[in-house]
């Protein structure tokens, strides 16, 4: 390891209702690799954004190479050399790998572009880093581990100092992975830093050789990778920061009736083989890390996407469910984590969106009764104390929570027996999430039944009667709340196979 | 030698895809539609036929190219053919009434050519207005326009033999008798430079980047404002250079006229491989689905339908085009899911 | 300004539309003051012949916008109705109530085919619309072999569906179309506002896929907006005959951007969502005035293509704009 070559020292960064950064600090060296951990949400990617300049800081100072630099976007960011390999691909999937990598960079003969000598370009820093690619052949022809592959070589001909890798592991094979590896420790050798930011504990061992480790935008310690065990980092991951002790035991009784009866539902490559039951009353969380396939079973569930075979069955019944009209009318309502995009009609107001699953039943002849369609939402947004003007507001002046509130109303609203809530704090204030909560506890109570789609552990195991948990697009296992702890669910959330 | 035949059909399979498999079906279709006009009457096979397909498919085969280049944006621009026109009747204004000399005249219609599409680009690419929109009604402000200068009036360019005629020669050579297209070796040269310019250029590579994925393409710093108004002027000039075309190969041009050119353009490139979803196309394809266009559209009187009907005919082709563009589509998608389902 | 925006009898009207009738109000003032005779009751007349058959497609595409697509094809669309009943009503001599139906009814074929193709298809409106274009004018050029098709005049047989648009009553008319164009106007207004179809159109504008997923079936709800858009084109042909008589094959497609225009200017939003029919009905009467003002201070018909085209323009814009800043 050699000089220091990043420091990043009390950084701060809030959103609207979101304090995402806490006086952050980094440090990196020259031909060191960093990993950066952290639950979801705890601010790791934030802090990169920071970096890179796709967000302005609101305090603290970044020394970069002996200077204090603040960049005002990525691309001022990558002339310095600081370049990230993002998560999600920025491709341009009808064009050839070479094009990709050298687009807004290209070779020039004159006003032609000369892609002879950026396929040979690109496949001399194939060669370099020993991937096995054609330069010559269209992106999107490539299986996603390839595009990966790409995206870090289109990283490296940018003459970096400092790499960030946004899990870069996430869409790869295991032998893609020790490819990945060999180049990264190719480009130890080059004196180049590297910010790795993984949920895979085991990688830890293998590629790093520190650990920093943030939690709820705070940054918590930094320990050696040869010395730390998983344990030592799983325990830094997810502290003691539980708003409330976590259930202690489930109160469903053990004859509770099946309410909802999924067996051996495929769909795409995130749903393998996923099987679960459903009791009246329940909460049943699903955790796992992202991109387990999570949402996606929810989703085949729910019939918003094909699913390829699996059979569900309600109240003991099987039942076909082709679109999300066959899943209402079966008794479900799916509470989605974007909920800009598919929970709310943001142009329309309140009351609208709360009667939307359940139109029929506020119809007079011909006519909405509006009347009743206003008393019926005045009734929710009291009960759910959603904080609006009245029921005439548009729904995209409310807040994150409200609006979640109001997804909700719009279930309860058709009287939905089965909920699933996906991510439903996600984006939301302390406050309004313990309102969530509360509500998720009455609705139980009214002996409806809940499917908890969540990413933060402490959110799983305060809400949840049962845990299943979700690993690579299959089920890795089911905990009871009493036996379920953060480090077990952890083991099984980055199972590999 | 096994080895051998095994590397056969390997190779052949190498050489469609260099060609491309769409543009290898549509010229396959042009042949086919050709030999069946051909056998269906004895009238198609004549010259005279084939010289008059050729006059139809010069300013279709231009407005053609030129539209490839916002389709292949993922936008549209639909002024070209109401543009078209427009074009003519100011050129042909200036010459006939002005006296203005014909080399300025075909300068004009370019330039408008030019005004319009640079109006387009700035609608889409600055100001954000969907492409069919603001198109739609630049569509209509071209036609109002061309009419306005014309003052109503259908306009005549220069005909053979009168002063400034020379320019009807462009597109088509008399000599002894014999009439050549030259138009053709014009519009296979278009072709050519288009296609560099969309594969071996910058311009080309960013139009094609922005259809591909609009938000990495800004991610990699380049200003996608100005490949909206290049891609927007190129689709102005070749309506302004099929103006031309246009004036030169039929007697008159009348105001009022133009509307649905636009859509045999469009649909010449869809059938041609330009997909609607953006990212894709190529110019050579283009040119082969406007002649399936043409020759549908010379063929089908020859065999007892009126002229009429090749405007059902068109937009049935355009509708069935789009189907397969978006069904292929659907198909890729598959195939890459199940591609990564193997993994 | 925000005060007046805040007043009560300001929101209860809407401040887009108190806007508008100033539009309109000053378009009229305009034209009285720089041309010769324009105040008069039989300009006004003239103007609303205009209006009439406008309306109904504006009505009928505020449907379609309002579900974020687009029809373009209802100018040919409407043509091709008139044209092929007129030429049952004249060369086939049905009777003239059969012709009337049979207009909406070719106009309602026409939605609903388009509403099938973007609907169950997903080939985008815009394309759609340019191929059903084509396909209207083609199929009435060969219906009538390319004639045109002249409608009776009132005073002859069959003459008296001229009455739908006008009566006259002693001395002076009653504008009988504008009545029915009120009634259909409120109506629709009703439809959009009131019922759970207009409901569920405003809403899959806005969100498709949350609405999709709040389990309803969309499709079969977009290919409603559609068919009313078709429909209305038919019953536009109608008021179209009623004013003009004479249809020709080939032609059309000016309608559509004035159509549009009118649309956008009333306040629907090209992205979809945000829909209003009485906005609609004041942005046509502001169109047809300005086409009888244009006409009344010597300028031809030309000029109103480009004018509207500028007031599509600058509506979109304006609407882009002001999304942008609540986002």
């Amino acid at each position: 390891m050699g000089e220091v070559i990043l420091t990043m020292e009390g950084i701060d960064k809030s959103f609207p209702g979101v304090h995402a950064l806490d006086n952050v600090s980094f440090e990196l060296r020259r031909g060191e690799v960093h990993a950066l951990m952290g639950e979801n949400g705890a601010g790791k990617s934030t802090l990169m954004k920071v970096l890179t300049g796709i967000y302005k800081k609101d305090s603290g100072t970044i020394t970069y190479d002996g200077k204090e630099v603040e960049f005002s976007n990525p691309r001022e960011a990558q002339h310095a050399g600081i370049v990230i390999v993002h998560q999600e691909l920025n491709m341009l999937g009808h064009l050839t790998v070479a094009q990709n990598i050298f687009i807004g960079n290209e070779y020039m003969k004159g006003v032609l572009i000369d892609d002879a000598r950026m396929n040979a370009e690109a496949a001399k820093l194939f060669k370099r880093l020993n991937i096995d690619i054609d330069p010559a052949e269209t992106m999107s022809k490539l299986t996603v581990g390839k595009q990966q592959m790409c995206e870090i070589a289109k990283a490296i001909s940018h003459e970096a100092k400092v790499i960030v890798f946004d899990e870069p592991s996430a869409a790869l094979t295991e032998s893609e992975v020790s490819e990945l590896f060999e180049i990264i420790r190719d480009l130890k050798k080059k004196d180049i830093g590297i910010i790795y930011i993984t949920h895979r504990m085991d990688e830890v061992k293998v590629i790093t050789d520190r650990v920093s480790v943030m939690r709820d935008g705070a940054y918590v310690g930094t320990l050696i990778s040869e010395n730390s065990t998983k344990n030592d980092i799983i325990n830094m991951m997810v502290g003691r920061v539980i708003y409330e002790e976590p259930k202690m035991a489930s109160k469903v009784p053990k004859d509770a009736p099946v309410v909802l009866r999924v067996e051996h539902l495929n769909a795409g490559r995130l749903v393998q083989d996923v099987s679960f039951e459903l009791h009246k009353g329940e909460i049943l969380g699903f955790s796992g890390l992202m991109g387990a396939g999570r949402t996606e079973t929810a989703r085949a569930i729910f019939g918003a996407d094909i699913k390829e075979s699996g059979d569900i069955y309600i109240n003991g019944r099987k039942v076909e469910i082709h679109s999300p009209e066959d899943a209402v009318k079966c008794g479900i309502g799916y509470l989605s984590e974007d909920r800009k995009r598919f929970g709310i009609v943001v142009q329309r107001s309140v009351a609208e969106n709360s009667t939307m699953a359940y139109l029929e039943n506020f119809m007079r002849g011909l006519f909405i009764n509006k009347k009743k369609e206003r008393m019926e939402a005045e009734k929710y947004v009291e009960s759910l104390a959603i904080k609006t003007p009245g029921v005439d507001q548009l729904v995209v002046d409310l807040s994150g929570g409200n609006q979640q509130k109001v997804v909700l109303a719009k279930w309860l609203v058709r009287n939905c027996d089965i909920l699933i809530f996906d991510e439903p704090t996600r984006g939301i204030d302390v406050g309004a999430k313990s309102d969530i909560y509360k509500l998720m506890n009455d609705l139980v109570k009214e002996g409806k039944s809940i499917i908890m789609i969540s990413s933060e552990m402490p959110e799983v195991l305060r809400m949840s009667d049962r845990i299943v948990v979700m690993c690579e697009g299959r089920k890795s296992g089911e905990l009871g709340i009493e036996e379920a702890t953060q480090e077990k669910i952890m083991h099984l959330a980055t199972q590999e196979n | 030698m096994t080895r051998q035949l095994q590397k056969m059909p390997d190779l052949s399979k190498k050489i469609i895809q260099r060609l491309g498999g769409q543009r290898v079906a549509v010229f396959l279709i042009v042949a086919a539609l050709f030999s069946f006009f051909c056998i269906a009457s004895p009238n198609f096979r004549k010259y005279s036929t084939t010289l008059s397909i050729l006059d139809y498919s010069y300013y279709i085969a231009l407005i053609g190219i030129g539209v490839s280049f916002p389709l292949i944006t993922g936008g549209v621009d639909l002024s070209i053919g109401t543009g078209l026109v427009c074009y003519s009747l100011i050129g042909g204004y200036l010459v006939v009434y002005q006296g203005w000399p014909v080399w300025l005249g075909m300068i004009v219609c370019i330039l408008c050519g030019v005004i319009i599409g640079a109006l387009n680009g700035v609608l889409v690419g600055v100001m954000n207005l969907p492409p069919f929109l603001a198109t739609l009604c630049t569509m209509m402000m071209t036609r109002g326009l061309g009419s306005i200068f014309s003052t109503g009036l259908g306009i005549s360019w220069p005909s053979l033999g009168q002063e400034g005629g020379w320019f009807r020669t462009i597109f088509k050579l008399n000599i002894g008798g014999y009439k050549l297209p030259l138009g053709f070796l014009w519009i296979l040269l278009l072709v050519v430079l288009m296609s560099t310019v969309l594969n071996r250029t910058k311009v080309g590579r960013y139009i094609i980047a922005i259809g591909s994925n609009k938000e990495a393409t800004r991610l990699a710093g380049i200003n996608i404002k100005t490949y909206y108004i290049i891609t927007y002027i190129i689709s102005g000039v070749f309506a302004g250079i099929a103006a031309i075309a246009y004036s030169a190969i039929f007697a008159s041009v009348y105001p009022g006229t133009g509307a649905g050119f636009e859509l045999e353009g469009i649909g010449g490139a869809i059938i041609g491989g330009v997909s609607m979803t953006g990212g894709v196309g190529n110019i050579v394809g283009t040119l082969l689905g406007v002649f399936v266009i043409c020759i549908l559209k010379t063929g089908l009187p020859f065999i007892g339908l009126q002229a009429n009907w090749q405007q059902i005919i068109t937009g049935i082709v355009l509708i069935t085009a789009v189907l397969i563009d978006l069904i292929r589509h659907k198909r890729a998608m598959k195939l890459v899911t199940a591609a990564l389902k193997k993994q | 300004m925000d005060k007046i925006r805040q007043n009560p009898l300001v929101k209860a009207l809407g401040f887009n539309r108190i806007v508008l009738c100033l539009v309109l109000l000053g378009m009229y003032g305009f034209f009285a003051l720089f041309a010769n005779n324009f105040v008069s009751y039989n300009r006004i007349l003239s103007a609303m012949n205009y209006a009439y058959f406008l309306g109904f497609l504006a009505i009928g595409v505020t449907f379609v916008i309002a579900t974020g697509g687009i029809d373009f094809s209802i100018g040919p669309v409407m043509f091709c109705a008139a044209i092929m009943s007129g030429y049952l009503l004249t060369h086939f001599h049905w009777p003239l109530w059969l012709c009337l139906i049979a207009s909406i009814v070719v106009g309602m074929l026409y939605g609903t085919f388009h509403g099938y193709l973007v609907a169950y298809k997903s080939i985008p409106s815009f394309i759609t619309s340019m191929a059903i274009m084509q396909m209207s004018k083609g199929i009435a050029s060969v219906f009538t072999k390319a004639q045109s098709v002249s409608w009776p005049q009132l005073a002859q047989e069959n003459g008296w569906y001229r009455n739908l648009i006008k009566i006259k009553a002693g001395s002076t008319y009653i504008p009988v179309g504008l009545i029915i164009l009120l009634a259909a106007a409120i109506i629709c207004s009703i439809l959009l506002n009131k019922t759970k179809m207009g409901r569920y159109f405003l809403s899959l504008g806005s969100n498709r896929e949350a609405v999709r997923l709040s389990g309803v079936d969309v499709r079969k709800w977009e290919m409603r907006a559609y068919m009313i858009c078709g429909t209305m084109a038919g019953i536009a042909a109608i008021f179209f005959v009623a004013a003009y008589t004479t249809v020709q094959p080939g032609y059309g497609d000016q309608y559509n951007n004035e159509a549009i225009a009118g649309c956008v200017m009333g306040g629907t939003s090209m992205v979809g969502g945000l829909a209003s029919v009485g906005g609609t009905f004041i942005g046509v009467m502001i169109i047809s005035i300005l086409q009888e003002g244009i006409l009344a201070i010597g300028l031809n018909k030309n000029y109103q293509l480009v004018i509207t085209g500028l007031i599509v323009i600058v509506a979109v814009f304006l609407d882009v704009l002001s999304r942008r800043r609540k986002n």
